[in-house]
């Protein structure tokens, strides 16, 4: 396994050769402070391209990398810890919860909608825009004022 | 398995295991809670793909788990939202939560009878 894990680590660091008798925890430590870097580098490009130009699919990555992002920080919390990194994660994922649950709840209820209930729908569906529009606006000012790399 | 996949990946489905009751009692608040434990194990299981490549099948699974839980969430989020006047509509939203939970339901059963399960 760790013969595999250092030719695993050459190639994630460019074939950087890792030293004979490196154990297994300091390469896979290694590894993960690689991971981070990428990911948070990857969060940091999707919250630059939502704050741009706003739209369904910008903000989904901000989602889902955030989400990744914030998970490998919890899961690697003892042995590379970044609470004030994490903290903002949380808090920018929570920025983006509104946008995101009233777009999707639109999408749904416009495709579910039965015919002869659709004039019933039709202000719940004008109000959910309304959240929709609200919230990404408000989404964007706040991720305006975030920054995940250093 | 390394040391620190093999401990985050026990303790990630050790969460999982715990709140599987949720899926069994149907409940809103208890399948979000596994939704979000499948969820996190899924991220685990993805990362560390590159460091032991058997942990694929079970990644496949959870990531198609999770799909199906999510649908069952967002119709959750719809269905309290829907005005009341919206009984047909509501109905059909009800069957598909259902059938969104078997399919979640059968997906848990195959993984816990699955090989890869024994990895955990």
């Amino acid at each position: 396994m760790i013969s595999r894990l250092k030719s695993q680590f050459a190639k994630v660091e460019g074939n950087t050769p890792v030293e004979p008798g490196a154990d297994e925890r300091r390469v896979i430590v290694k590894w993960l402070a690689k991971t981070i870097r990428n990911e948070r580098r990857a969060l940091e490009r999707a919250r630059r391209r939502f704050v741009e130009k706003p739209s369904e699919r910008r903000l989904h990555d901000v989602r889902t990398t955030g989400r990744r992002f914030r998970s490998l920080l919890e899961d690697v919390a003892d042995l590379i810890p970044a609470p004030q990194l994490l903290r903002r994660v949380k808090r920018a994922a929570a920025t983006t919860d509104a946008a995101r649950d009233a777009t999707v709840i639109r999408q749904l209820l416009e495709r579910s909608t039965d015919a002869a209930e659709a004039a019933t729908a039709r202000p719940v569906l004008d109000e959910l825009r309304h959240q929709e529009a609200i919230a990404t606006r408000l989404a964007r000012k706040q991720l305006r004022r975030t920054r995940f790399l250093p | 398995m390394p040391e620190v996949v093999d401990r985050v990946v026990r303790m990630r489905v050790s969460e999982v295991r715990h709140l599987a009751v949720g899926l069994e009692r149907r409940d809103k608040q208890g399948l979000h809670d596994f939704r979000i434990a499948c969820k996190r194990l899924r991220y685990a299981l993805e990362r560390f793909l590159p460091l032991d490549s058997t942990l694929q099948p079970a990644a496949e699974r959870f990531a198609q788990l999770q799909d199906a839980l999510g649908d069952a969430h967002d119709l959750d989020v719809l269905l309290t939202i829907l005005p009341p006047t919206m009984a047909q509509t509501q109905r059909r939203l009800q069957d598909e939560r259902q059938r969104c939970i078997d399919r979640a339901a059968e997906l848990w059963t195959q993984f816990a009878q699955a090989n890869d399960s024994h990895h955990f």
